[in-house]
């Protein structure tokens, strides 16, 4: 059964349409991974799945539920959780408000989320107290998806997390999501670094000029000569 | 050698900072002016408490008038014209609450609502002052807070919510109409007549000898101080202690990521109106109160000495907006030492473009609430 699918979505930024008739889906507690080119549009179907562009035709269901062109603030009720790929921190407010504002909709701050959070990124721990604009790029985006897990979400959507990180930092970063999937959480992720994300994930997609080209098992796609070729240098 | 030293590290000040020096010796003039005037009595040490004391109630007008600015400015992305004449509209309101309520009886009730047009009624006839009529007084600030608030919003929903996507520039400019239809609606209500609104003479005042001279506080300082303290502080403690006040930062911080996380930025943007429109009706209840006189002009003056206060602050900072009003207020009051009382706006934008060129972002730079 899957929990998401997007079915022929179109849809862009105001007069300019970017994807073309994309179809994806990821199954409950899949890890999906979207490579291609840049400007292929891949950041562009996460934006689009969390109601930040502009509809032009097609459906994105989640859970049975239909969830086409809804409003932002509204997407995160259903489940889904989302770290974009820049700016994805409130910069001026501490770690800890961060991640109360990722619990902004429930009433009061989940401790057990909280904790959570805490252990498996327990530099956030330490540094709860320090503004967020002042932290590295690699603990921002801890932070970022710290943030995003806060609701326990049963899809989070990954925009390149491993962009701007030093080469250390970018396994640590991969190792952290493979324990987030682990958990049970299904995973989609738009990834610069393709090779090391197809050998991650479960499954992936190659969107090229805002269309599919090619989903298999990443493993496979990995080994297809042509993706390979055309799309991962060889 | 040393002196060859000095020359040299002189002259490359000079060449490398030639304006630093140049404020650096005017600064060194200033303070040798003031030093050489206590020392041979033209300057009194009185007068001197007395200006600085004068400049701090100005600059906690200033002060308390800017963060409802800030505020807008920071989390709606737009500089609000009009908010000037929400300063205007918040004290005629308020003050004809407190003039119904302190002359209830003595004078008509169409006279008294119109805060005394045409000088049908007067203040200090009336005896309206903290001390002599405090509930008329501060029914009037709550009513000024309240009225303001229905104010912002109504404009908020009917003018500015259409126009919110086009940008900046165009809420600029509806904001700039704003402002006139405002005024000149309040100048067909209560015409253009300055008028007194508190009994001047009846304020209570306490004289505090200061080595050469007596300084005087009176009851409408002490009020204004603990209104604005008292407000500054509640609106600190809100935007750092509760959960809207986060939400209002994060909004300001990043609007998209705040929606994606599940802020309701429309509530937010009302509740933004709710308190910046009550502190800003509240500033000008307080600065008529202040100053005992009221016309339809007063916030639309106002409002140029508050830009600059927002701007020296750093643009969006709501300490920034407070720290900015007390140095422009200060400036103003105190350059009478130096220069002719005039000049004394003139000075407080003199001091805010120097600050600038060695500060471009503002004290509290950053475009943040908090």
């Amino acid at each position: 059964m899957s929990l998401l699918t997007v079915d022929s979505l179109d849809a862009g930024y105001g007069d300019l349409q970017i994807l073309t008739d994309v179809d994806l889906h990821v199954d409950d507690e899949e890890y999906v991974t979207i490579v291609g080119p840049n400007g292929a549009g891949k950041s562009t179907v996460m934006k689009s799945v969390f109601g930040l562009t502009t509809y032009m035709g097609g459906t994105v269901t989640f859970a049975d539920e239909d969830i086409t062109d809804t409003r932002p603030e509204d997407v995160i009720h259903k489940g889904l959780g989302y770290v974009p790929q820049s700016d994805n921190v409130f910069a001026a407010l501490d770690v800890e408000e961060n991640l109360e504002m990722g619990a902004y909709i429930l009433d009061d701050v989940p401790q057990d989320a909280l904790r959570e959070v805490y252990d498996r990124f327990p530099i956030l721990e330490e540094r709860k107290d320090q503004k967020a604009g002042t932290m590295s790029g690699g603990q921002q985006q801890m932070l970022a998806m710290g943030r995003a897990l806060m609701l326990d979400p049963d899809l989070l959507l990954l925009d390149e997390p491993s962009a701007g990180l030093a080469p250390d930092l970018v396994d640590e970063m991969f190792d952290k999501i493979d324990e987030i999937n682990d958990a049970g959480t299904s995973i989609l992720m738009v990834e610069q670094n393709a090779k090391e994300a197809l050998r991650r994930c479960d499954r992936g997609y190659v969107l090229a000029n805002g269309q599919n080209r090619y989903v298999d098992e990443g493993t496979a796609l990995l080994d297809d000569e042509e993706v390979r070729q055309q799309f991962l240098g060889g | 050698m040393g002196a060859s030293e000095t020359y040299v590290r002189g002259r490359r000040l000079a060449s490398e900072q030639p304006f630093a020096l140049v404020v650096g010796l005017v600064a060194i003039w200033l303070v040798w002016f003031l030093l050489r005037g206590l020392a041979t009595g033209n300057v009194e040490f009185n007068n001197l408490v007395s200006y600085a004391w004068d400049g701090l109630m100005r600059g906690l007008i200033i002060g308390l008038a800017s963060i409802g600015l800030s505020m807008t400015y920071s989390i709606l992305n737009f500089a609000n014209f009009a908010h000037g004449d929400y300063l205007t509209s918040g004290a005629f309101s308020g003050w004809a609450v407190t003039y119904l309520l302190a002359g209830l009886g003595e004078a008509n009730v169409g006279s008294l609502l119109l805060v005394g047009a045409g000088g049908s009624v007067f203040g200090g006839t009336l005896g309206v002052g903290i001390t002599t009529s405090p509930i008329a007084v501060i029914a009037g600030m709550i009513f000024a807070g309240v009225g303001t608030v229905a104010l912002a919003l109504f404009i908020d929903r009917f003018v500015y919510r259409p126009v919110r996507d086009e940008g900046g520039i165009t809420l600029l400019i509806t904001s700039v109409g704003v402002a006139f239809a405002l005024r000149y609606l309040i100048v067909f209500v209560f015409g253009t007549d300055v008028r007194g609104t508190t009994a001047a003479g009846s304020v209570p005042e306490l004289s505090m000898f200061v080595i050469d001279g007596s300084v005087k506080i009176n009851a409408h300082d002490i009020t204004l101080a603990v209104v604005a303290v008292g407000l500054m502080l509640g609106v600190h403690l809100l935007l750092q202690r509760t959960k809207l006040g986060k939400a209002m930062r994060a909004m300001s911080d990043n609007e998209d990521l705040a929606r994606i996380t599940g802020i309701p930025t429309e509530q937010v943007v009302r509740a933004t109106w709710i308190i910046g429109g009550g502190l800003t009706g509240v500033a000008g209840y307080m600065f008529v109160l202040w100053k005992g006189t009221l016309g339809f002009n007063d916030g639309w003056l106002l409002l140029l000495l508050i830009f600059a206060a927002v701007i020296l602050g750093g643009i969006g900072s709501i300490y920034g907006a407070i720290g900015g009003g007390l140095i422009i207020g200060l400036t103003a009051s105190m350059s009478v030492i130096w220069i002719p009382s005039e000049f004394g706006r003139a000075a407080a934008f003199m001091v805010m473009i120097v600050i600038l060129l060695f500060k471009p972002q503002g004290i509290f730079s950053g475009r943040t609430t908090a």
